[in-house]
């Protein structure tokens, strides 16, 4: 597609074409008119001088025929003032017809005869001064002179009417020259003329089409541009009420971060008298931790007794069985006798007393064995009880031998942990404090961002007075582009 | 010192008892009539039988058993240098066979010895005369019950060792086998 520089520089490259033309034509026309003219000039020049020749000859013969008349040597001034210049006109009618060879052959048979003349004139004169008037009528009457005086007239006329046609032929050139340019400028001008307001037709056509498309589209842009600057505009304030809040939360975040830096202060402190506490926890440990190693040996020892008095209770259970046992056969012996005493009738008697005495000892004995094997089994069970009770403890000993070391470890873990925890307060007191120093940058800069989008919003509204102001200028333009179309 | 008191209390009664009865003189005969008996347990009911009914008492002996048609006759024991047949006291008084082996044996009778053999034995027993009292004959399976013995802290049925005789020889000639020829 031509731009518009290109369609006009096309327009006035073609519009100087056809006026370099014209130009160059008319030039030409007007340069042969003036050569034709200068020619002209030169033929008149010629003309003059062919008869300025013959006017001063005849100056020459009339001061000559004044002075013969009156012998008065005042009648000679033109006769001198010929002789003086008619060689020069003679050269210089020479010089001027120089490229005519007819006109040099005239000359050359002229200038004998003007020289023929002043000669004759001459001779007159000198005799008319020796006062001989007769003589010098005589010479005159000869004819001579006036033979030679027809002579030079027929040449000079020779002369002028060559000079003539030849400036018929050029003042018809002339007329020629004269008429070729008037055309060539008349035409050329009204060619020019029609090619110019065609030319402006078909720019001015096409460049309103496009001005006007692109007027158009800068209306239609400018009307998004006002929209635009309309949404950019409540941006930037909905941005600056952001940036506002923001600011708040950002320097309610610097306050928290300033507590938080003096809480880590806090838990490092704290942290450092827990480890304090910790390894002083961890000596009572290892001290409690050596007292339930003793408990533990005792109650060992103590479980060794107690399986011993079992051991020791089984045996006397053993031995009361054995007891238990006599005393039943006993018993049973007793019995038998007292059966047998019964058998023997009166002398039985005191026998079967006795018998029976020994029988209620049996009796006791087994009843007696009865509350020991009852205070064996109480003893035995309590003694498993606390055996059981002793190995509970043994194995609760153990535990907590083994929970000591738990704890020991746990509070070695925790005194180390404990450690790494005040590393980790002090690095977040060092964190929090550079947070904060970093958030009062952002804070700063956040700040600084709320003033650029208050900026933004008075450049917006400029933006839109703009936007409005070029949709106007718009508008004014596609008027003028329609009026221009429409005119 | 709480545990041997109680142990040394008991001692101390039994000898004191015992004292007692050394220093005590015989009876004289005019005492109140009483009857021994050995309390005993079937089947884990309480029964007595007479001291002056059997010959003697023994325990844990060995059993021989052997075939028999009488079912409460549980075998053969040697007792006091003889051969006794030993009845189970539990079926002749008309109990299922017991599980738990009856360890005690009373003998009755100085001729045609038997024995009667029971799981426990739980003491000697003296009872007024007056403390027996007859008993109701309405079961068949207890027609070897004659008397009960009843006391303020006692109440047992008291077995007729001659009925059990009885019943055990009846038993005995009604299961015998006629001989060959």
């Amino acid at each position: 597609m031509w731009t518009f520089g290109r369609k006009i520089a096309a327009g006035f490259t073609l519009a100087f074409l056809l006026l370099l033309g014209i130009g160059g034509v008319s030039y030409r026309s007007i340069s042969a008119l003036t050569s034709t003219s200068q020619l002209v000039t030169h033929t008149h020049q010629v003309l003059e001088h062919i008869a300025e020749v013959l006017s001063l000859l005849k100056d020459a013969e009339t001061g000559q025929r004044g002075y013969v008349i009156t012998g008065d040597e005042a009648f000679l001034e033109p006769y001198q003032t010929a002789v003086g210049s008619v060689h020069n006109v003679v050269k210089d009618l020479r010089q001027l017809t120089a490229d005519n060879a007819n006109q040099q052959t005239r000359i050359d048979k002229m200038e004998p005869l003007v020289a023929a003349k002043l000669a004759e004139l001459k001779q007159t004169i000198d005799v008319r001064r020796k006062g001989n008037l007769e003589e010098t009528t005589k010479v005159i009457r000869s004819g001579e002179g006036k033979k030679i005086m027809d002579d030079l007239r027929l040449v000079l006329s020779q002369m002028e009417r060559e000079e003539r046609d030849l400036l018929k032929q050029r003042a018809e050139e002339v007329e020629a020259a004269a008429s070729s340019a008037k055309s060539t400028i008349v035409f050329g001008t009204a060619f020019c003329l029609l090619f110019v307001t065609a030319t402006g037709f078909f720019i001015t056509r096409s460049l309103s089409g496009q001005i006007g498309a692109a007027v158009r589209h800068v209306q239609s842009s400018s009307a998004e541009l006002q929209s635009a600057a309309n949404q950019q505009a409540s941006g930037a304030k909905e941005s600056a009420t952001a940036m506002t809040e923001i600011t708040t939360t950002i320097s309610e975040l610097l306050a928290t971060s300033r507590q938080i830096a003096e809480s880590a202060q806090r838990v490092a402190h704290v942290a450092e008298e827990t480890s304090t506490a910790a390894r002083a926890g961890d000596n009572t440990v290892q001290k409690s931790h050596e007292s339930v190693n003793s408990v533990k040996r005792q109650v060992d020892l103590i479980v060794t007794h107690m399986l011993d008095l079992g051991k020791k209770s089984q045996q006397i259970g053993g031995i009361l069985e054995i007891i238990n046992e006599l005393a039943e056969q006993t018993n049973i012996l007793a019995i038998n006798a007292t059966i047998e005493a019964s058998g023997a009738g009166d002398a039985g008697k005191r026998f079967a007393v006795v018998a029976d005495e020994i029988r209620k000892l049996a009796d006791r004995v087994g009843g007696s064995t009865k509350e020991i094997r009852v205070l064996i089994e109480e003893i035995r069970a309590a003694v498993n009880t606390t055996v059981m009770a002793t190995e509970g403890g043994s194995k609760a000993v153990d535990l907590g031998a083994r929970q000591f070391v738990e704890v020991t470890a746990a509070l070695k873990q925790i005194t180390e942990l404990l450690g790494t925890t005040t590393a980790a307060a002090r690095e977040i007191e060092l964190s929090t404090k550079q947070q904060a120093t970093a958030v009062e940058q952002v804070n700063i800069a956040v700040s600084n961002v709320a003033k650029a989008a208050k900026e933004t919003e008075v450049s917006s509204g400029q933006t839109l007075q703009t936007a409005g102001q070029l949709a106007g200028l718009s508008r004014d333009l596609i008027r003028l582009i329609q009026a221009t179309a429409g005119a | 010192m709480t545990s041997v008191s109680p142990i040394a209390a008991k001692a101390a009664e039994l000898r004191s008892v015992f004292d007692h009865a050394r220093a005590a003189p015989f009876p004289s005969g005019e005492e109140e009539q009483t009857e021994d008996l050995l309390a005993i347990r079937v089947s884990r009911d309480a029964y007595a039988i007479r001291v002056t009914e059997i010959s003697g008492l023994a325990t844990d002996r060995k059993v021989v058993t052997f075939p028999s048609p009488v079912a409460e006759l549980l075998g053969v024991a040697g007792i006091r240098g003889a051969l006794v047949p030993v009845y189970s006291l539990a079926a002749l008084l008309g109990y299922a066979v017991e599980t738990e082996q009856a360890r005690w044996l009373a003998l009755c009778g100085t001729e045609e010895t038997f024995a009667l053999a029971f799981c426990d034995f739980e003491g000697y027993v003296r009872v007024r005369t007056a403390q027996l009292y007859s008993a109701e004959q309405n079961d068949v399976a207890r027609v070897h019950v004659t008397q009960v013995a009843r006391t303020t802290d006692l109440v047992r049925a008291v077995v007729s060792i001659p009925l059990l005789r009885e019943a055990i020889q009846e038993r005995c000639r009604n299961n015998s086998v006629p001989k060959e020829r």
